[in-house]
């Protein structure tokens, strides 16, 4: 993990433009640009920001029932009967339940051949190339020539319309591909932030050519890391290496609604009965959302106790929120404690009164969908 | 004696420090500011607190972390800027004028004259 951050192919463009560059997952990333975390941030929740994740993983494996049947192994979902241009957030787990990595799976058509996108963290690239590859020996890791792009905000369709074709009825987690400039692209509406928005995974020599048709727009702007962070965080969702990690199951980590069902009584799927024991008894502990009382920051790491002095958990992410105007934080709590619980958290020494809140602390804004199966 | 202003020096901490009849007024560098972004709190140190250079006095909370403030000398904290406890982005806007931080009085003004000036400064931030 010594290793220099490598760099994105859009890392100079980015600096021109003003970005404050840092390595973050093995990669040096735009942070923010002039305007700063905030004003991206407020940017994205009232007209729309590009974000260039070009550091996150991509890659194709071959619809092939063999494949399929492997990848079950890891993956929570009827891979078989994916609808096509459909995508689902997903995980790789371990033998335990625990969770290796979170994903977006999709089913499209590329040439004429049906294929499995996926598109996973950077800081897990080794760990689940291990496994595509294990499952799937000639799938095809695509992100060292195409960049992922993102638009997200209320206005990303109206920004995106009118340099890309998207269907009027594209709804929140459809993907198909499109075209830009006679290059195709894999266009799928979604995103990180809680807005409605858009991914593109478009080859690196015109991705640059892209985002100057987009900033042509004057209500959007060049978005880094940094407001990425604190809009998932209002959207309460979760990220890998704080949340998430092969020691929390999707339960825990209150992602129930991901795993298929189905899947947790077939033994081909890691931790089939850790998870299924999981949804009938009680889990231990919880995620929880929580909101400073004071003007003080609430960060990753911080111990959570009750009035009595006992530690009962910890912050996984905290932030300022914008929109809030406070902080907020997502951490893990014993489940017995709830939210008439009174909760402080030890900051600098001193422990200050917060208050769970459900997640999210942002209302998503999701143009939403049909069914998950064919 | 007459009231001077003396020249504005700086410490490695990113902090700078101006003296007026015996009295230190003291800021983050408009460096510091930058490299933090949005400055969304402060936790103001307590007037009447005795210090020595060094020592951790106040924290600045960025929207991505927070900054210890440290004192740069030794003395006695006699103000507080208070504005920057509701607009805490007021040192991002100004950080070595309207964005000062607290005032001492010190004890050792040997140990101003062992800080950097603003050539020095530059050429520490440059290394």
């Amino acid at each position: 993990m010594n290793q220099l951050p490598l760099d994105i192919p859009l890392k100079n463009f980015h600096q021109n433009n003003g970005a404050k560059i840092l390595p973050f997952a093995g990669f040096n990333m735009p942070i923010n640009y002039k305007t700063g975390i905030i004003n991206e941030h407020k940017n994205v929740r009232n007209h729309s920001g590009i974000f260039d994740v070009s550091h996150m993983g991509q890659i194709l494996i071959q619809n092939n029932e063999s494949y399929l049947y492997k990848l079950e192994k890891y993956i929570p979902l009827q891979l078989k009967k994916l609808i096509k241009n459909r995508s689902h957030y997903s995980f790789l787990l371990n033998k335990d339940g625990g969770v290796i990595d979170d994903l977006i799976v999709s089913n499209i058509d590329i040439k004429d051949k049906s294929y499995l996108y996926v598109v996973y963290n950077a800081s897990r690239k080794k760990e689940d190339e291990e496994i595509f590859i294990s499952c799937a020996p000639n799938a095809e890791k695509i992100y060292n020539k195409n960049c992922l792009l993102a638009i997200q905000g209320p206005d990303s369709i109206n920004v995106l319309k009118y340099i890309i074709d998207i269907p009027n009825n594209m709804s929140f987690f459809d993907i198909l591909i499109s075209k830009y400039n006679n290059n195709e692209i894999i266009v799928s509406r979604s995103g990180y932030t809680g807005e409605d928005g858009f991914e593109l995974s478009i080859p690196n020599e015109c991705a640059e050519n892209l985002i100057t048709d987009l900033l042509k727009n004057e209500n959007t702007m060049l978005c880094g890391l940094g407001s990425r962070d604190s809009l998932r965080l209002e959207a309460g969702l979760s990220l890998y290496g704080h949340e998430l990690n092969e020691n929390i199951t999707p339960i825990e980590a209150g992602l129930t609604w991901a795993l298929d069902k189905e899947r947790l009584e077939d033994e081909n799927l890691n931790g089939n009965e850790v998870l299924s024991d999981q949804l009938k008894n009680k889990i231990s502990n919880k995620k929880i959302g929580l909101i400073s009382t004071s003007k003080s920051m609430l960060r990753d790491g911080m111990t959570l106790f009750d009035n009595n002095n006992n530690e009962i958990g910890k912050i996984t992410s905290g932030c300022f929120s914008p929109n809030l105007n406070k902080s907020i934080a997502i951490g893990y709590i014993k489940s017995e404690y709830n939210s008439d619980s009174s909760i402080f958290c030890e900051i600098r020494k001193k422990l200050e009164l917060v208050k769970i809140n459900n997640l999210p602390f942002v209302k998503k804004n999701y143009k939403k969908n049909g069914s998950i199966y064919e | 004696m007459g009231a001077y202003m003396s020249e504005k020096k700086y410490t490695k901490d990113h902090e700078w420090v101006s003296i007026e009849n015996e009295i230190a007024t003291i800021g983050i560098s408009n460096h510091a500011q930058e490299s933090l972004g949005d400055i969304v709190f402060i936790e103001l140190p307590s007037v009447g607190n005795l210090v020595k250079a060094k020592d951790e006095i106040c924290v600045v909370e960025s929207v991505k972390a927070a900054s210890d403030i440290y004192a740069p000398i030794d003395g006695e904290i006699v103000e507080v800027n208070n504005n920057l406890e509701n607009d805490a982005a007021i040192i991002n806007q100004d950080a070595e004028n309207e964005g000062w931080i607290f005032k001492m009085k010190i004890s050792d003004s040997n140990q101003y004259s062992d800080l950097m000036s603003e050539d020095e400064y530059k050429q520490f931030l440059e290394q």
